[in-house]
């Protein structure tokens, strides 16, 4: 055990124990309230503060050395963070540019192409003599002024969701589905077309989510949409809701061709088309705004495709429980 | 007025939308002034006195909701149509408060602003203020006080979603005119959802459960069925 010396030297020196644990921390924790106090100071202070008290001075003077290095490791191994999170920031904003870029390239694109559309509409309606010609010029004028309307509705409702606060009130999952799938019924380009909404009778009642109806209607309808779009008619599109205790998840499943695994990664992107999206009529951000809703919403969304037997698509929406 | 024609004053600086709005509106039996900027809206407003102004927003010189806040600051209740151009909620609130009697998204369908126009119109009481001016709107029992957003039912305070309070603010300020989904969706919601209608039919749901009112005998609440809604009971505004 302990003799009376040594005990009287431990009480001296842990008062300057804290003390130079305090420096350092402050060191480590709040360079910039003490930018001039280094590492050297912590040391040169531990030993004039334990000189003060007899005979601690060279207790003192070891223990503030030890800090000194712990705190040169740790000031070390969080420079080395720094520079990490350094170049993180400098690969991130390299990224944004070019996502920036790309967006901007397939704004041109997705512009260009039904105003090009509009003006052959307008040439053929001012030259056509026949009725008929001039009628389907109309046709395809309106459809280009379509196209167009829809391109700036959805860049509208991704700013918007940027912009505005989310509504947050208690949502019934199962009631949500059976409107998106009543609404997917009633579209007329994919009547008769085969959708099945599949709700588990446990728990029961189903649990509740917290979020805006109308944009996780929104969602979920642009997936099942998105479905209907890349399949034929044979082929079937279920609509699932699980939960796992923690979260809800909400599938919409098809049995079509499947996504290209080049694609997979880039198909939430802002005006994106895959492979076999580009004849197809639609946006180019539904997938985006899907993506934009689910992490308003604490949550996320994924998806698993095969183009290969058993082929087909799931998008994955995650939202956390009430 | 000219030859017994309705007059609109339309300012716009856009010559592409005011070259191609006058003449349709002309054929639809309106005498048009256009005008491309808010300070001679103004001047012209004063000058002509016309049935109904429609501003664009975003213009030079004085931009049109400046224009809507002089012209209501000179006590000029002419009925105003705003042509929104930003697809942002606070504007869109903001064209409600500030005065205007209606308000269109762009970009909209000329024969949406032709029904615009007619509406606003047939409502309109010269000289007097509108609805859509009015702090406090009363129909019966129901009251809803649009600066607190609270709307209260024989004195006791309904608990409404944002949204359901909006469309009963949008109906209360169109009283007695068919709405339909669609537009309750373009002027609550800012952009048409492929599933709005639905959208829109939960939340009439949900205010009609918060009004205990009956579709099939409604007291406010009327349903135009293939068409949209109609409020019903009679509204007075005060404020």
């Amino acid at each position: 055990m302990f003799n009376k010396r040594w005990s009287t030297y431990l009480w001296y020196t842990l008062p300057v124990l804290v003390g130079l644990i305090l420096l350092a921390l402050a060191q480590v924790f709040f360079p910039i309230v003490s930018p001039t106090l280094s590492t050297f100071d912590i040391g040169i202070a531990g030993f004039v503060f334990g000189a003060t008290i007899r005979n601690a001075g060279i207790v003192a003077f070891i223990v503030g050395f030890v800090i000194t290095a712990i705190v040169l490791l740790i000031r070390s191994w969080d420079q080395r963070h720094i520079s990490q999170a350094q170049t993180m920031y400098a690969d991130y904003l390299e990224e944004a540019e070019q996502k920036r870029r790309h967006f901007l390239r397939r704004l041109d694109h997705e512009i260009k192409n039904p105003l090009t559309g509009l003006r052959a509409a307008l040439v053929n309606l001012q030259e056509a003599r026949a009725a008929d010609e001039r009628w389907q010029a109309q046709q395809n004028a309106g459809k280009a002024v379509e196209r167009l309307t829809r391109l700036l509705t959805d860049l509208r409702k991704i700013a918007d969701l940027d912009e505005r606060p989310i509504e947050r009130y208690s949502v019934d999952v199962p009631d949500l589905l059976d409107d998106v799938v009543d609404a997917a019924r009633a579209i007329p380009a994919y009547e008769g077309r085969n959708i099945s909404l599949l709700i588990p009778k446990v728990p029961s009642p189903f649990p509740m989510i917290i979020g805006d109806r109308d944009l996780l209607l929104l969602a979920v309808y642009n997936l099942v949409e998105n479905a209907l779009k890349f399949t034929a008619g044979d082929d079937s599109v279920e609509v699932r809701a699980m939960e796992d205790g923690k979260a809800v998840v909400i599938e919409v499943a098809d049995s079509g061709a499947g996504i290209a695994s080049e694609d997979i990664s880039k198909i939430f992107e802002e005006l994106y088309r895959g492979s076999n999206a580009r004849s197809t009529e639609g946006s180019g951000l539904g997938l985006a705004l899907v993506h934009r809703i689910a992490v308003l919403h604490g949550g996320g969304v994924g998806v698993r495709s095969s183009q290969n037997e058993p082929r087909g698509t799931v998008f994955t929406v995650r939202l956390p429980r009430r | 007025m000219s030859l017994d024609r309705p007059t609109i004053l339309l300012a716009d600086d856009d010559p592409t939308i005011a070259d191609s709005l006058a003449p349709f509106l002309e054929r639809a039996g309106y005498h048009v002034l256009v005008v491309s900027d808010g300070m001679s809206a103004l001047e012209k407003a004063q000058a002509h006195h016309p049935e109904l102004i429609i501003l664009d927003v975003l213009m030079p010189r004085m931009d049109g909701r400046e224009t809507l806040r002089r012209l209501r600051k000179l006590n000029i209740w002419t009925p105003t149509i705003l042509l929104t151009q930003v697809g942002e909620a606070s504007e869109r609130a903001l064209a409600l408060e500030e005065g205007a009697d209606d308000y269109l998204n762009k970009p909209f369908d000329p024969h949406e602003l032709l029904a615009r126009i007619r509406a606003v119109l047939r409502r309109a009481r010269p000289g007097e203020r509108s609805l859509s001016v009015a702090w406090l709107l009363t129909a019966n029992e129901l009251i809803l006080d649009r600066r607190a957003r609270r709307a209260s039912l024989s004195g006791e305070t309904l608990v409404l979603t944002p949204k359901a309070l909006a469309v009963l603010e949008y109906l209360m300020t169109h009283p007695d005119e068919a709405v339909t989904r669609e537009r309750l969706l373009d002027a609550v919601w800012g952009w048409e959802y492929p599933a709005g209608t639905r959208t829109v039919d939960t939340r009439m749901a949900e205010l009609r459960r918060a009004l205990d009112d009956d579709p099939t005998e409604p007291r406010f609440i009327e349903t135009i069925p293939g068409e949209g809604y109609r409020f019903i009971a009679p509204v007075h505004g005060e404020g």
